[in-house]
């Protein structure tokens, strides 16, 4: 016991030393809270007026009270004016003037002055909806919302005016759906919204993929370095191949959870003073600046996450570790795990459409094949708890799973930590598997 | 089998895929002293050390160490092991890295830095505890790798090819203090191919090729059964006439011929003084003539043979 507790250590310690650990887990946040606020950040921006032309062929004030309305934005509160806007009335010489004002637009050349684009009006375009603009800024997101949500109530009242209706029914014809999602679980509404539950089971999913990746990699990554660096020798000559491997697990293992542990603390920190800026809100359209609900992360669900991470890391683990010793170098055995990360990559994927249909056959199916049970069950307890049965079910399946990999995954990792030379064939390791 | 034996090695065999690496292959290593397993490469000495340790089990036959059948592990804390390909973690520090191999046999943390530490200064490395391994020369490293095998003060230490790869100066310090640790009456068993160095520190040795003993004993013992009268000779000229008088079969039944010197072994019923005469009648210059014992290598290619002095086969590392 002792023995094996040395090796946890050192593998801990050595592991928790190295600059790789240091910079993964403290620029990993970092960068993550970069690559997410960045771009909400930038986007949120705006520096200068802009100036927009507009075309007008259609009879009525529309025009002037678009004008109005834009000219009337400010960009923040007490700044510089969003838009100016130049009228340009088109006396039936529509497309000349078009062309025109279009030669000015994007024109390096030209002073602050000329405009980014050009907004059509004409009464057809009024009719159907389908207003025109031309303009250098239509990549901009923001920029086409903003406009679109100013021009809508305009040209929809200009519509029902047209039609001679009172202002009442006008306010009444104003009012939008906004369809309003809670989840239900288990006959209670949780207060989360259908987004947010979403947003969990992704984060779970990516989560659960990327921690069992990780350091089902590392254990693979520790075993072919003891037989590189010839160092295994000796530690089998003191110590069992099974308690090698088992200190081993454990020490990448616990590496691993105060890694996740770090990341998980500093994700939840970040997200929290960053709020409704993330770039996940500016994506959703959610310019409401409503803010951005944390999911609601009950402790079953850490439970349920953290017991399947370990059920999983221990069953890969033992796959990584048996390829490991099979192979004389690195760069050989990440060719030859490839095929165990394609079923990790598979399994991540289809955890996608598992969330549209959380217990379909797909998903009931996929609970009980023990390659893909550590990331169906906490993904789809993310979204609506499981009955006890189908998680203690679950558990069975990967512990009967677990002994299984260990099983065939020791007998390997006796043999291979000792053999050098040529990549064993499928013939000779399940010799080694007999034999040892 | 002696009860004072530490090493029981009973007719053991060890196949592997394509050929036989040991072959009924019976040893006794009594306790104390230096025992040395000599073979050329291939021979199956790194199969049987492994087998003591119980790195790999035999196919057939039966290993005893310290009295105890298969159960090299369990031991592991009063054997010491230096293996013949060496290895350390290249990024621990020295001393956290013999500690570690300390505690992984079975000595206590705090024990086993005290230890490390002794070691390192012993062996002249104290300013280089806090260093990584990588950062050592490749000398300093088999140092380190020494002391490993050494620090929890075994009764049984096994070293394979302890001294290859290293520089006069360094090979003497291990010696040195291989030799002080036998004498301090625990048991040491190496492996080499060099039989100078088994000539001058072995107490008791075995040869085997071929994973098959050729010849084992005390020193003395297996150089009595060298049997044959040796002769030592030195030269000044006329070596090609020496060597025509060397291959006179009813005189010399065995040259060890390194050209200006060279060791023969007498053919049976030949007399050493009608060696003299002939050599002395070839005009070869004569700067040494002395009746030996014979040397361990003369033996050793005597009992080999220069045929099976050829690797049978890769040696399974």
């Amino acid at each position: 016991m002792n023995k094996i507790l040395a090796v946890i250590r050192r593998e801990f310690v050595e592991r928790v030393r190295t600059r790789s650990f240091l910079i993964g887990t403290f620029l990993v946040p970092l960068l993550g809270g970069i690559v997410g606020y960045l771009p909400a950040a930038l986007s949120k921006r705006e520096t200068a007026t802009r100036t927009i032309a507009v075309l007008n062929d259609a009879t009525g004030t529309v025009a002037r009270r678009i004008d109005s309305v834009l000219s009337s934005q400010r960009i923040g509160e007490d700044s510089a004016p969003r838009y100016r806007v130049i009228s340009i009335p088109a006396h039936g010489r529509m497309d000349v003037v078009r062309d025109s004002v279009i030669g000015l637009i994007g024109r390096r050349e030209a002073d602050g002055d000329a405009p980014v684009g050009l907004l059509i009006l004409t009464d057809s375009g009024i009719e159907s909806g389908k207003v025109s603009y031309l303009g250098s800024d239509v990549t901009s997101f923001r920029n086409m919302e903003n406009l679109d949500h100013s021009l809508e109530p305009l040209v929809r009242d200009e519509r029902l005016e047209r039609r001679h209706a009172d202002s009442a029914l006008k306010v009444a014809a104003s009012i939008r759906l906004d369809l309003q999602t809670q989840k239900v679980t288990e006959g209670k509404i949780t207060g989360e919204s259908g987004e947010t539950s979403f947003l969990l089971a992704y984060i779970v999913d990516m989560f659960m993929y990327i921690s069992l990746l990780l350091y089902g990699v590392q254990v693979m990554g520790s075993v072919v370095e003891e037989k590189t660096n010839r160092v295994v020798e000796v530690l089998v000559s003191s110590l069992t191949p099974f308690q090698l491997l088992l200190g081993k697990v454990i020490g990448v293992g616990a590496t691993g959870l105060l890694q996740l542990g770090i990341w998980s603390f500093t994700g939840l920190y970040i997200a929290r003073v960053l709020g409704g800026h993330s770039a996940a809100t500016v994506m959703a359209g959610d310019t409401s600046q409503a803010g951005f609900h944390m999911p609601n992360v009950t402790p079953e669900l850490v439970m349920i996450v953290l017991a399947f991470f370990l059920l999983g890391f221990l069953f890969y683990s033992g796959l990584y570790a048996a390829i490991g010793s099979m192979c004389n170098t690195a760069q050989e055995a990440q060719q030859a795990a490839t095929p165990v990360t394609m079923i990790v990559v598979v399994g991540m994927i289809t955890m996608f459409s598992l969330i549209n249909e959380p217990s379909g056959s797909l998903a009931q199916i996929l609970t009980f094949i023990p390659f893909f049970t550590p990331l169906v069950i906490p993904v789809r307890y993310a979204i609506a708890p499981l009955p006890l049965n189908e998680i203690v079910l679950g558990a069975g399946v990967m512990i009967a799973g677990i002994l299984g990999v260990v099983w065939i995954g020791a007998r390997i990792y006796r043999v291979g930590i000792l053999s050098y030379g040529k990549k064993p064939s499928l013939r000779e390791l399940w010799r080694w598997v007999r034999t040892a | 089998m002696e009860a004072s034996a530490v090493v029981t090695v009973d007719r053991v065999t060890k196949r592997y895929a394509g050929h036989t690496a040991v072959r009924s292959l019976s040893l006794e290593v009594p306790r104390g002293g230096i025992f040395g397993l000599l073979g050329p490469n291939g021979a199956g000495k790194t199969t049987t050390i492994r087998m003591l340790l119980s790195i790999i089990t035999p196919d057939e036959g039966r290993v005893q160490v310290l009295g105890q059948e298969g159960a090299g592990r369990e031991l592991s804390g009063r054997i010491g092991y230096l293996p013949e390909e060496r290895g350390l973690y290249p990024k621990m520090r020295v001393l956290d890295q013999l500690a570690f191999l300390g505690e992984a046999k079975g000595v206590s943390r705090w024990d086993a830095r005290k230890r490390a530490k002794a070691w390192l200064e012993r062996l002249g490395l104290s300013d280089w505890g806090l260093k990584k391994v990588s950062d050592l020369s490749k000398g300093m490293q088999q140092k380190v790798q020494f002391a490993g095998a050494l620090q929890h003060d075994p009764e049984l230490v096994i070293l394979d090819e302890p001294f290859s790869g290293l520089d006069p100066v360094n090979s003497q310090v291990m010696r040195d203090v291989v030799v002080e640790f036998a004498r301090s009456g625990r048991t040491v068993l190496f492996s080499t191919h060099i039989m100078e160095h088994a000539e001058k520190m072995c107490d008791r040795i075995a040869i085997i090729a071929r994973g098959e003993k050729v010849v084992d004993g005390t020193m003395a013992e297996v150089k009595r059964q060298g049997g044959k009268t040796h002769v030592a000779l030195g030269f000044t000229r006329n070596a090609l006439a020496a060597k025509q008088v060397l291959a006179d079969r009813s005189l010399v039944a065995q040259v060890d011929d390194a050209g200006a010197s060279a060791e023969v072994g007498l053919a049976p019923g030949a007399d050493p003084e009608r060696l003299l005469k002939a050599l002395v009648a070839a005009d070869v210059g004569l700067s040494r003539f002395e009746v030996v014992e014979p040397s361990l290598q003369s033996i050793f290619i005597a009992k080999v043979g220069q045929e099976a002095a050829r690797p049978v086969a890769q040696e399974v590392a």
